[in-house]
């Protein structure tokens, strides 16, 4: 075993399959920077390339494309409000934020860090995972997966802000998100669902121009309102020095990150539940950091833990998501679903094979995640001060920009101009949201959660009928569901008595 | 002078005559010929779309450029009427759509604005060949014992319309398989898993996916739809199991479109000329050696069916009795 991982390191070193790798993260860079254009439908697209290439370098351009693109996505999220993936939406809560009030390098250097540190975490999960992972994956069955989907809307108490109102209006907006996840031709029956008679809804509302149009759009609106530039008026001088201060933000909270990275491997290893998942229920997570109700009230506003929680996520679960590709041939995202098409052409069967004869291939594998993320950050890291710069910039030079990007991005999802109408009207949705004062974070947990809870919770009912409650691992997830929705309550009710002792 | 003028202009001519000519015979030069997919990219369709198009040029006079495009949406209903109407009918566009289309113009699905019939065709890539395949560790061994299971067999599914469905479906109904079928699964890779950790106990699908894991001894085919591949042709074919010539008719309008897995036509109205150019270099491209061995490669199955072929298929496909449309609706809804 050791033997193999210095064997793939070795690999991965070549100087060809480097090139290639370098390649393929130049490329990944700027498919995470343009919004929509996402990384499954670029390595798709790069498919045709790798005919002539060895395993190890095809895995090392593919890989290192798509290791990057949830890294470089999250800059886009946090300069402009304007989710560069559908994966790095949750960065655009307290990033966008921060980037407000004049500290957009802290929260670069806070996101890329993160995403260093998730993908060093999804890549050591991956390799420390070999030995048990099927196992592992095979604990969790259709009922495991509803269970898991439900312990994900649970951390709606988290998103939503405090108090009985404020919870009320968290789940309402919640089960708003799961009213949409409805749209489209069901999988049960084939019945149309509020597709309102039209072709371009039976597929279901495409992610990508939701979550544009509800981020994005408020966000312009009120950068066009404002009148200045997104960090207000603030004198440029304090921009520069930003971006270290991020990366010491991730040690001070060092294991908020690896928590918020273990959260995302492990979503990344379930296959089914998909990437969009990931960083809202690591948001989540960090949101329960805050010690009092004041610091509750930070979140959203620009506390950078908003912003390293989902950055470690998002990129930790690639690592977490080869997982079952490897294992089992089976793949656990649209991405890994390309990969594994890639693994064909490449007269590698995907499965317990990649397990022992080809170890030093799936160790390579994990190397390339580790290398092409070094390089992205450092290579981030040399561009961030002037990156953040651009929050100074006036905003009406910044808006047509902006308003192209958003819109050709969300075009890209099914090039049909349905998805210009569904990121209007989602902005729309959006920007009352904000005015009224809804919580955005739970709606889209809703809306990313709800087809998943309703077709495993259909599964397990058609399966094992009532049986499915008591299977042990349903029980637990039970138990944590239950932690998670009453943990906002135990925090407020600790913050009140914080203050009645300080009284 | 004179003189001189006329054998300058001779001179020219006879510089430029020969690429005229050659532009004339060749309406493909320096064009850009675009395949529109129905689905996005990634998928079944896509790959087959991109292969050819990589290999289409060399054999269409002139080499034009050979792109893709995707065209998602609605099971590929919204391509299609794309293709049909808007699209023109200048020999610069191939559509490549969901094979069941013919099925949904055959039960009326809402949104169909196309005649099948009315493509210009130039011929299917692909056969799909639809197979059941239980677990090995299951006591069955074969679909007569199958049938005999006193236990229902679970069948994981995606939905309706999807052959992980429909195929099990029609077994159960007419052939008497005691089989459940559960539905709901995102993808059959994610059926795959479910069969791994035991929760279902068998998927029908195409034996191209299958395959893999019929080589682990993950799963055993028991039965298969009309088409057929190399190594599964010695199973029970379902039509030819059926009690009664209605089931027969049933089941063999199911897997009809299955032979030709991979359509591809152009817009109605495109001139002759050109689609007979199209269907020359569809069909060679198909057996070109490079392509199958890229194909061999990326573990795809291709399978040549001419224009004309595929469109008596679906004229034969479209010309059923009532009776038997209306029975096979109430079974098959138009998917995938």
């Amino acid at each position: 075993m050791i033997d193999a991982l210095f064997e793939g390191l070795l690999l991965v070193l070549q100087w060809k399959a480097l090139a290639f790798m370098l390649l393929g993260v130049v490329l990944g860079f700027w498919v995470g920077l343009l919004p929509g254009l996402g990384g499954a439908t670029t390595l798709a697209l790069m498919l045709p390339f790798i005919y002539t290439m060895q395993p190890v370098e095809a895995f090392a351009f593919l890989l290192g494309m798509h290791a990057v693109v949830a890294t470089t996505g999250d800059i886009t999220s946090v300069l402009f409000g304007v989710p560069g993936e559908g994966t790095t939406a949750a960065t655009i809560l307290d990033g966008h934020a921060m980037a407000k009030k004049g500290e957009a390098g802290r929260a670069l250097g806070a996101a890329l860090m993160s995403s260093l540190i998730g993908a060093l975490v999804g890549a050591g999960a991956l390799a420390l995972a070999i030995p048990v992972v099927r196992p592992l994956v095979l604990t969790f069955g259709s009922p495991e997966l509803f269970m898991l989907a439900i312990v994900g809307l649970a951390f709606i108490a988290s998103l939503s802000a405090q108090g009985g109102r404020g919870m009320l209006r968290g789940f309402l907006a919640g089960g708003l998100g799961l009213m949409f996840a409805t749209v489209g031709q069901d999988p049960q029956a084939g019945v149309e669902r509020y597709t309102l008679g039209t072709l371009y809804l039976w597929g279901g509302l495409d992610l990508v121009p939701v979550l544009v149009g509800i981020f994005a759009i408020p966000e312009i609106i009120d950068l066009a309102v404002r009148g200045t530039s997104i960090a207000g008026d603030l004198p440029p001088g304090r921009l520069n020095k930003g971006a270290l201060e991020g990366v010491k933000d991730t040690f001070r909270h060092f294991w908020l990150t690896i928590r918020c990275s273990l959260i995302g491997t492990f979503v990344g290893i379930m296959p089914g539940l998909g990437g969009a998942v990931a960083q809202w229920m690591a948001y989540g997570h960090a949101t329960q950091s805050a010690r009092n109700a004041e610091e509750r009230k930070g979140f959203g506003a620009g506390d950078v833990r908003g912003v390293l929680g989902p950055g470690a996520a998002n990129n930790s679960k690639e690592g977490g998501s080869l997982i079952p590709t490897v294992a089992f041939g089976v793949p656990g995202s649209t991405a890994m679903a390309i990969l594994l098409g890639g693994f064909f052409l490449l007269g590698l069967v995907p499965g317990p094979d990649m397990l022992t004869k080809h170890l030093a291939v799936t160790f390579s594998m994990v190397w390339t995640i580790v290398l092409a993320n070094v390089v992205t950050v450092a290579a981030c890291f040399l561009l961030l001060n002037r990156l953040a710069t651009l929050t100074t910039v006036r905003g009406h030079l910044l808006i047509p920009v902006i308003l192209v990007l958003v819109f050709i991005g969300s075009y890209t999802a099914n090039n049909h101009y349905g998805d210009v109408l569904v990121t209007l009207l989602f902005g729309g949705i959006g920007y009352l949201m904000v005015l009224g004062g809804w919580p955005r974070a739970p709606f889209v947990l809703g809306l990313v959660l709800g087809r998943i809870a309703e077709n495993y919770l259909y599964i397990s009912v058609a399966r094992y009928e009532a049986a499915w409650l008591s299977r042990p691992v349903v029980l637990v997830l039970i138990a944590l569901a239950i932690v998670v929705i009453c943990y906002p309550l135990v925090q407020a009710r600790r913050s009140g008595a914080d203050k009645d002792a300080h009284a | 002078m004179r003189s001189t003028l006329t054998l300058i202009a001779v001179l020219t001519l006879a510089l430029v005559a020969p690429r005229v000519g050659e532009a004339q015979t060749s309406p493909y030069a320096g064009k850009t010929v675009t395949i529109l997919v129905g689905y996005k990219p990634g998928g079944g369709y896509d790959a087959t779309a991109r292969l050819l198009a990589r290999h289409l040029p060399k054999h269409i006079p002139g080499k034009p450029t050979v792109i893709v495009q995707n065209m998602p949406g609605a099971n590929s209903l919204i391509a299609a009427n794309h293709v049909y109407s808007v699209a023109k009918p200048d020999g610069l566009t191939l559509g490549t759509f969901n094979r069941n289309l013919p099925i949904a113009q055959l039960t009326k699905v809402t949104g169909v604005k196309f005649d099948m019939t009315k493509f210009a065709w130039i011929g299917s890539a692909a056969s799909e060949t639809t197979i059941l395949a239980i677990r090995s560790d299951l006591p069955y061994r074969s679909f007569e014992e199958l049938k005999k299971a006193d236990k229902p067999v679970v069948i994981g599914a995606t939905g309706p319309g999807a052959n992980t469905y429909d195929f099990p479906l029609l077994l159960k109904e007419f052939l008497g398989a005691n089989l459940k079928i559960v539905s709901g699964y995102s993808s059959s890779a994610d059926i795959m898993l479910a069969i791994e950790r035991k929760e279902v106990d068998g998927r029908a699908g195409s034996y191209s996916s299958i395959g893999p894991f019929i080589a682990r001894n993950l799963v055993r085919p028991v039965i298969r739809a009309r088409a057929s591949e190399p190594g599964i042709e010695q199973l029970p074919v379902d039509e030819q199991l059926a009690p009664n010539p209605r089931a027969r008719a049933i089941m063999a309008l199911r897997s009809a479109p299955e032979v030709i897995g991979r359509p591809y036509v152009m817009p109605p109205g495109t001139p002759d000329e050109q689609v007979k150019t199209m269907r020359e270099a569809f069909a060679k491209a198909i057996t070109d050696p490079e392509l199958m061995a890229e194909a061999k490669k990326a573990k795809m199955e291709l399978e040549f069916v001419s224009g004309d072929d595929a469109l008596r298929i679906v004229k034969e496909l479209l010309a059923q009795p009532q009776d038997i449309v209306d029975e096979f609706s109430k079974y098959i809804k138009f998917g995938e």
